[in-house]
């Protein structure tokens, strides 16, 4: 695979990026969000980085977005109320003219001077696997088992603190009583 | 060579006879063929399924079912899919036109990108991801996204509202449907769905539903329990409550539009069977009981029938349940799994640790 696919892959990402900053409408801009994160995984699955491409979608898309997603439905006005579409379509049209100046003059760049980088940055060695990462993340020499009890005590407290927010208050619902 | 084709080769006959033809474009070839394929699978399984469905209520209801088009009815699929083809598809006053057309891609997608990795066969199978269960868990993450983006677009406050609970309900039960096929993954010692199936190797007794002492079975119906709801099928099904909801997240939708949920929501059935399948009734191998003569025919049955077979027979539990529970209410549902099923599930887990501990996990 030459380098002209991570770089379809990487312009594509910029742009999303771009669009989950700068649309006007919230639920748009968590479209976009979406394919980035979708995008990014695809970046990592082509630099044979399986778990992270997994857990990216996993936890991003599967568990972040879909909170993101429940808020930005329970808001109302979604910011279309066409104050920011008052900028005006010249100002679009320059700014588009720019970023694809920009897109198109690397694009140019990267395709004339071939860096090697998909060589540079998949690693020689085999892809470490799923198994590997479990082993090490628990194992006792060498391991890194004291970080991951700390971080679960932590998500611990965080579920505690969840529950403790979440839960009717006893004293006020005796006295209404 | 790509990183794809190093990462996950295809190595059966038709795979390697494209390899040794042509050598220099057999990746690309050999996954056209694979994509093909599953296409050909998804949309034939879909029509399948919704004329099994329409049959199996009907004779649970002493009725025939659908009689009139071919013999038996056979060729009703055919006829729902044209009806649906010409049907209009009508957006609603004030709908984003953007997210209403978007959302109904995103469950059918999901269904396509699960279905590559399932093990039909020994060598049957597009990818074999090593973390594929983790892989099953966050794309079924696309089809909440779906749902809850095509209740919001319908500019309807009954879509929102099915929407929303159908998302709650969806991202509730994945928490125990992780924990189960944690336990899985636990046991067999790997997160790939190929060596899943090829830890449960030998009699039917090696296969997880048996192996591990009367555990296997209670997380197995837990499993279906917690895997009808994840489907929002009855008694589950309180997303779209007609009495309530009208139809809940697909109200307004008509058309291929709304054949897209509808194909997704069946095919999704046969997914989550055919990962029961492959979790706990030993995927493709045969059901062999140790006496050589009759090991010998089971033996001689190709093993995706062996696969399809156990799948279509666990669809075929999740029909019966539709018509022998009554619907549960919200309030019932969220407190089964918040308060009976996540604890439960807890404990399985840790049981399950300490027969492993104590050898007794096969």
């Amino acid at each position: 695979m030459s380098d002209i696919f991570i770089y379809m892959l990487v312009a594509t990402l910029v742009m999303l990026s771009c669009f989950a900053v700068g649309l006007p409408n919230i639920l748009h801009s968590a479209l976009a969000l979406i394919g980035s994160f979708m995008i990014t995984a695809a970046l990592y699955i082509s630099l044979q980085i399986e778990l992270l491409a997994l857990a990216q979608i996993m936890v991003y898309i599967g568990g972040i977005v879909v909170f993101m997603l429940l808020i930005i439905l329970l808001t109302t006005g979604l910011g279309v109320d066409d104050k920011r579409r008052k900028i005006s379509f010249g100002k679009w049209m320059s700014s588009g003219f720019i970023i694809g100046l920009f897109l198109t003059s690397l694009l140019y760049f990267f395709s004339e001077n071939d860096t090697g980088l998909a060589d540079i940055i998949t690693p020689k060695a085999l892809p470490i696997t799923i198994d590997q990462i479990g082993i090490r993340l628990l194992s006792t020499e060498n391991g890194f088992i004291v970080p991951f009890e700390v971080i679960s005590l932590l998500l611990l407290a965080a579920l505690v603190g969840a529950v403790v927010l979440a839960r009717k208050d006893v004293h006020i619902k005796k006295e209404e009583s | 060579m790509s990183a794809a084709e190093t990462l996950y080769p295809l190595h059966n006959g038709i795979g390697n006879m494209v390899r040794d033809f042509f050598p220099e474009s057999a990746f690309y070839i050999n996954a056209v063929l694979g994509l093909t394929a599953l296409i050909i699978l998804v949309s034939s399984l879909a029509s399948i399924l919704i004329y099994l469905e329409r049959k199996v209520s009907g004779h649970f209801q002493v009725r025939l079912g659908p009689m009139r088009v071919g013999y038996h009815g056979i060729l009703q699929p055919i006829a729902d899919g044209l009806k649906l083809i010409l049907k209009e598809i009508l957006k609603p006053k004030g709908a984003d036109a953007l997210t209403f057309y978007l959302a109904p891609m995103f469950p059918l997608t999901a269904t396509f990108l699960i279905m590559a990795i399932l093990p039909y066969d020994h060598h049957l199978q597009l990818a074999d991801p090593a973390g594929g269960v983790l892989y099953v868990l966050g794309i079924s993450g696309l089809t909440v996204l779906g749902l809850l983006l095509a209740g919001w677009s319908s500019n309807n406050k009954l879509s929102l509202l099915g929407a929303i609970r159908a998302a709650a309900q969806m991202i509730s039960f994945e928490i125990s449907l992780a924990l189960i096929i944690l336990m899985i993954v636990m046991v067999s010692g790997t997160a790939s769905l190929r060596e899943i199936v090829l830890s449960q190797q030998g009699l039917i007794f090696d296969w997880w539903i048996f192996k591990l002492p009367f555990l296997g079975i209670l997380a197995f119906i837990m499993y279906l329990v917690v895997s009808t709801a994840e489907l929002n099928r009855t008694p589950f099904d309180l997303a779209e409550a007609e009495s309530e909801l009208t139809a809940g997240f697909h109200t307004e939708y008509s058309g291929m539009s709304f054949a897209m949920f509808f194909f997704a929501e069946f095919v999704n059935m046969f997914i989550s069977a055919a990962l029961a399948t492959t979790f706990f009734l030993g995927g493709f191998h045969a059901p062999l009981i140790g006496i050589s003569f009759v090991d010998h025919i089971l033996n001689s049955i190709p093993g995706f029938i062996w696969f399809f077979g156990k799948t279509f027979f666990i669809i075929f539990i999740y029909m019966w349940f539709r018509w022998t529970f009554p619907r549960l209410r919200i309030d019932q549902l969220m407190s089964l799994e918040w308060k009976m099923m996540l604890p439960v599930n807890l404990i399985l887990l840790m049981m399950v640790g300490v027969f492993m501990v104590l050898g007794w996990a096969g």
